[in-house]
């Protein structure tokens, strides 16, 4: 029965008589339903743009010191950002508000979860017409990237960073275990071993592990280890493909290094970054956007670290990464002028995104920004700027992406490897298993 | 009703009368006192019960796509999906461990109180208080008292010899069901006081005499604990348990506060993953069949209850 | 009519009964029960005392890894003053007030005129509608979010007050329970009343409602208390913050509370300070309500 003779549910979604009907019921019985916001909220003439982000950490608080300049510059706007704890709760809160029509303005996402975000439904394009207004340009970012932007060609989002993992290292440590060129910056490794060796003499000094990781997100370390060894995975309709040596490779790097005592086995994101300032760690794999964290940590001494790309491990140096973009979250009706001030904001936030790259450690995707001398110039920012060539982004499939099921499901089985509570080959089926699970069910986005 | 002949003298003498045999008359009158909750009832109730049952058939996703009628496959699905049974399995879990703390402490508070009773201000306040604090905050106290390293509670385990410094116990966090005994021990705290409230008010209605008569008798004061006051509870005690079953089995803030569902889904519950199939995975359908299971676990304890509650009254 | 004659009248199971006790010397056993029970309620406020000291610590003293102070060495109120900085704390709490005082209000009036037309009345399908009441105290309210969600954003509700609130206003429960308590006030003194011309709804106002003090305030303190600390429902339906309510707010919204323990224990202070100030205030009504709630 695909159409089932008149549905209850279809009279909220498809029919527009018995809605008004109900509509104007609940408002007849005195309700006044529409005119019912918040009391706090619109009682300045500004125009008020609300931002939705994730971003919690240290680069959180280089867009909090970026709204402040879009602020001062625009007196007539009123920008309300809120911070979202990161990942799901931020994605499910983005979906349920955009679904109902109250969600943001404006929001964040990562690149690759602009598919599960369904942008049909949930997201409004944004036209071309609109930036050119605004004086941003398609050409003005790296193909690559802006190709990811689009779906069914319309564009949905604006890239602001590309931002992947990376490798910190404590400058004091490694010099004690001569693992610094002439110029300061750490040595080339080559192999998995070769940079255990590493670890393990670093494990000597700081006398608890070599590197610190986030084993909460152990998604991202296998991607990159898994792609270094070029390993492939693509979905079909109900199947994938993926190649199983060199993923239990990827899978026995983590159960090695942990069981090594190489680096921790349990520490969530704040005791990975702990880790590597108290010194238990002189290397971790994180981010780069912990680079703010770690310059304040220094204090007068900001030079204390350095950073790089990913140690190559399978004979290159790709890493997990991906892009924070801004989208539009669907309305039932736009003020034009809200429209037109929240545009403005993205193409500010592109165009200023020098700080964002120098505070936040991404790498900017505005070109007119990276191509800059000043950018060039920037330290260690420059040191990793491989990063943008390197970074591999996740599969395509609606579950996968930046927080999505795939990456959330694959890491709570890698935290039990980091854990050694199992066994590579056990994680490996259970990997298995579960994007078998995860491909079963039925496709809600599309 | 319109006679007007009312004096003064016949309303005090109203008031000794006996209460008057009932007068039934039907009209619409009443019907307009009881219209209001009525039609809040019918579309914040009654509706959505439909709406939900008539979802489970569809594949309607929160995206908002259209949605298409599948049968009985949500159903179908449900009934064999492991996580789905994981979850259940997790809030009988939840509901066997945090039931007899619930009842035993509350019983224990009850009567302390009910004996020192020049302290009854001040201790009810205590018992209580938690239950009135949202659970927002009552997390944050936890996670943070349950911190590994520098938390409260481990600080003092250490400083007892209880906990090995070098290897502190991960308690919200923690693998082993150490997640879910951690939400255990936060729920006793928050909400043992209601119950508490309801023994102390079951047993300031017990009279005094039943004890006299027994301590003439010699009764020990366990003894009369025993023989006397905790079958005088029993009644209580039903209730107790039966509203702690249907509580239990709707866990969910809490849980998903806390632990998220971690590790590994050890501490997912069912309400749980109705959020996480609906809203997370934006399956409408699907989660309202899951919706529909769960409602049909907590009809049948609630019928109990209401068993329980009609007997009362008789 | 005085509340003495209306409890008298009513004959509410929720007066507990006094119990005179002989003056006895205090016995070693009541020594214990005093030391056991003070022993124990100290306790079960620890975590609450935990909170409010470490919300008067310099969020150095406060940080993981100090040496555990119960009396703050520097007091601060720096971390009262971020939240006062902030300000999104008290609009939390202003939505949480406008939301319980709505759902409060609504299910006041709406179940107590239920109840009253139930109790008094006979009308068409009066059973019928009565027997359906009685089977939605059966229905659990979580067990109904999805479909509850959807209908709320196809009345454009989604995201507003009445959005938050009026889902919570249906509480058979409290039809129930305010029913059998009027069923159990003769009938005498509201045929005196009408005999001198009072309409229904006068009746219900001057003479039904003073006599069941107790059990308004037992119900309107339980539904206010169910409503502030309601967590599923507003974390649903309000998506932006402005409209969130307290225990939403504080949950959702990563603001730096994360790491700044001061700061993170005077949000949870002011978070939970509210009812329990309502709650020292109505201790009595609050206890006399659970039993006069609970064990009818």
């Amino acid at each position: 029965m695909p159409n089932h003779p008149s549905p209850p549910g279809s009279v909220f979604k498809r029919g527009p008589s018995r809605r008004a009907l109900l509509t104007g019921t609940a408002a007849a019985a005195g309700l006044g339903l529409a005119g019912c916001g918040s009391v706090t909220g619109g009682l300045s003439d500004k125009t008020r743009v609300k931002q939705w982000n994730l971003l919690a950490g240290a680069d959180g608080a280089i867009m909090t010191e970026m709204h402040g300049n879009f602020s001062a510059e625009h007196p007539d706007v009123e920008l309300e950002a809120t911070t979202f704890g990161w990942g799901t709760p931020f994605y499910t809160r983005l979906v349920m508000g955009a679904s109902s029509g109250n969600a943001a303005d404006i929001a964040t996402i990562h690149l690759s979860r602009l598919k599960s975000v369904s942008p049909d439904t949930l997201l409004d394009a944004i036209t071309i017409d609109e930036l050119t207004e605004a004086g941003i340009d398609a050409a003005d970012f790296p193909e690559k990237i802006w190709e990811k932007c689009f779906h069914e060609d319309r564009l949905y989002a604006l890239p602001l960073d590309t931002h992947a993992l990376v490798n910190y290292y404590n400058r004091d440590v490694c010099q004690q275990i001569g693992a610094l060129n002439p110029d300061g910056t750490l040595i080339d490794t080559t192999g998995r071993e070769s940079y255990f060796d590493l670890l393990r003499a670093a494990k000597e000094v700081t006398g608890e592990f070599g590197t610190s990781l986030d084993t909460f997100g152990g998604w991202r370390q296998f991607w990159a280890w898994y792609r270094q060894a070029d390993g492939e995975m693509t979905f079909g309709d109900d199947d994938f493909e993926m190649d199983d040596d060199k993923a239990l490779q990827a899978i026995e790097t983590m159960y090695l290094m942990a069981e090594e005592g190489l680096c921790p086995t349990f520490s969530d994101g704040a005791q990975c970054a702990a880790n590597f300032e108290n010194g238990a760690a002189a290397f971790v794999q994180v981010g780069n956007w912990e680079i703010n964290r770690f310059k304040l940590f220094g204090g007068d001494n900001p030079d204390w670290f350095s950073m790089t790309e990913m140690p190559a491990f399978f004979g290159n140096r790709r890493t997990q990464g991906d892009c924070h973009s801004f989208v539009l979250p669907h309305h039932n009706s736009w003020d034009p002028e809200v429209r037109k001030a929240t545009v403005e904001y993205a193409a500010y936030m592109l165009k200023n995104s020098y700080r964002w790259g120098e505070g936040g450690g991404h790498t900017p995707s505005y070109l007119p920004v990276t191509e800059s001398p000043e950018y060039q110039a920037l330290q260690p920012n420059a040191e990793y700027s491989g990063v943008v060539e390197n970074v591999q982004f996740d599969p395509d499939v609606w579950f996968s992406g930046s927080a999505a099921r795939l990456f959330d499901e694959t890491g709570s089985i890698f935290l039990q490897v980091y854990s050694l509570a199992m066994k590579p080959e056990e994680a490996l089926e259970l990997m298995k298993d579960r994007i078998h699970t995860l491909l079963a069910l039925p496709n809600p986005v599309d | 009703m319109t006679v007007k002949t009312a004096t003064p003298a016949a309303a005090s003498a109203a008031m000794t009368r006996p209460p008057s045999a009932p007068r039934k008359k039907k009209s619409w009158t009443g019907l307009w006192f009881v219209l209001p909750f009525v039609a809040f009832y019918a579309l914040f109730l009654i509706w959505p019960t439909f709406l939900g049952l008539y979802y489970s058939f569809t594949d309607k996703s929160l995206t908002g796509r259209p949605a298409s009628w599948v049968g009985l496959d949500n159903w179908v699905e449900a009934f064999g999906d492991e996580r789905a049974w994981n979850a259940l399995v997790n809030t009988a879990e939840f509901t066997l461990y945090s039931t007899p703390p619930l009842v035993v402490l509350a019983i224990v508070f009850a009567l302390l109180v009910n004996r020192a009773r020049k302290l009854g201000w001040f201790l009810r306040m205590a018992f209580f208080a938690p239950f009135v604090v949202p659970v927002s905050v009552v997390t944050m106290i936890w996670m943070w008292i349950y911190q590994p390293e520098g938390g409260l509670l481990n600080h003092y385990l250490q400083l007892l010899g209880l906990q090995d410094a070098s290897a502190p116990t991960v308690w919200y966090q923690g693998e082993n069901g150490m997640a879910m005994w951690s939400v255990v021990i936060t729920t006793v705290w928050w909400t043992v006081g209601f119950n508490f409230l309801l023994y102390l008010a079951a047993l300031q209605t017990i009279d005094p005499s039943v004890y006299e008569a027994s301590s003439i008798d010699g009764a020990s004061w366990w003894r009369q604990l025993w023989h006397i006051t905790l079958p005088l509870l029993n009644r209580t005690t039903a209730m107790v348990i039966v509203l702690q079953l249907i509580a239990s089995l709707r866990i969910f803030d809490q849980m998903y506060i806390m632990t998220g569902g971690g590790p590994n889904r050890e501490s997912e519950v069912a309400i749980h993953y109705i959020y996480i199939a609906g809203f997370e995975g934006y399956r409408i359908g699907y989660a309202s069949a899951l919706s529909y299971v769960l409602f049909i676990l907590i009809l049948i304890i609630s019928i109990f209850q209401f068993r329980l509650f009609s007997r009362k009254e008789s | 009519m005085t509340a003495a004659q209306a409890t008298s009248v009513a004959a509410t199971p929720t007066e507990p009964r006094t119990i005179r006790r002989r003056f006895r010397r205090p016995s070693v056993g009541a020594v214990i029960v005093y030391v056991a029970a003070t022993l124990l309620a100290v306790f079960w406020l620890l975590p609450l005392l935990w909170a409010l000291s470490t919300s008067f610590k310099t969020e150095t003293e406060a940080s993981l890894g100090q040496d555990i102070h119960w009396w703050p060495e520097t007091w601060s109120v720096e971390g009262y003053k971020v939240l006062f900085e902030r300000g999104d704390h008290f609009t939390w709490m202003l939505n949480s007030t406008i939301v319980s005082v709505i759902v409060t209000v609504l299910t006041l009036v709406l179940c107590v005129t239920a109840a009253y037309g139930f109790s008094r009345f006979d009308f068409p399908a009066k059973n019928v509608l009565f027997g359906a009441i009685i089977a939605g105290l059966m229905v659990p309210g979580q067990a109904l979010i999805i479909p509850l969600f959807d209908l709320v954003n196809a009345l454009h509700m989604g995201g507003t007050y009445w959005g938050l609130a009026l889902p919570q206003v249906v509480a058979p429960v409290m039809v129930f329970i305010l029913k059998r308590f009027f069923d159990a006030i003769p009938k005498d003194y509201e045929e005196a009343a009408k005999l001198d011309g009072a309409g229904h709804f006068r009746v219900l106002w001057n003479v039904i409602l003073p006599m069941s003090g107790p059990i308004i305030a037992a119900v309107a303190i339980f539904t206010f208390i169910g409503s502030w600390n309601n967590y599923l429902w507003p974390l649903l339906v309000a998506s932006d913050p402005s409209m969130m309510t307290l225990p939403v707010g504080l949950q959702v919204v990563a603001g730096g509370y994360g790491l700044f323990y001061a700061q993170n224990m005077a949000a949870a202070v002011l978070g939970a300070a509210p009812l329990l100030i309502v709650f020292l205030i109505f201790q009595k009504r609050i206890v006399e309500g659970v039993a006069g709630v609970g064990l009818k």
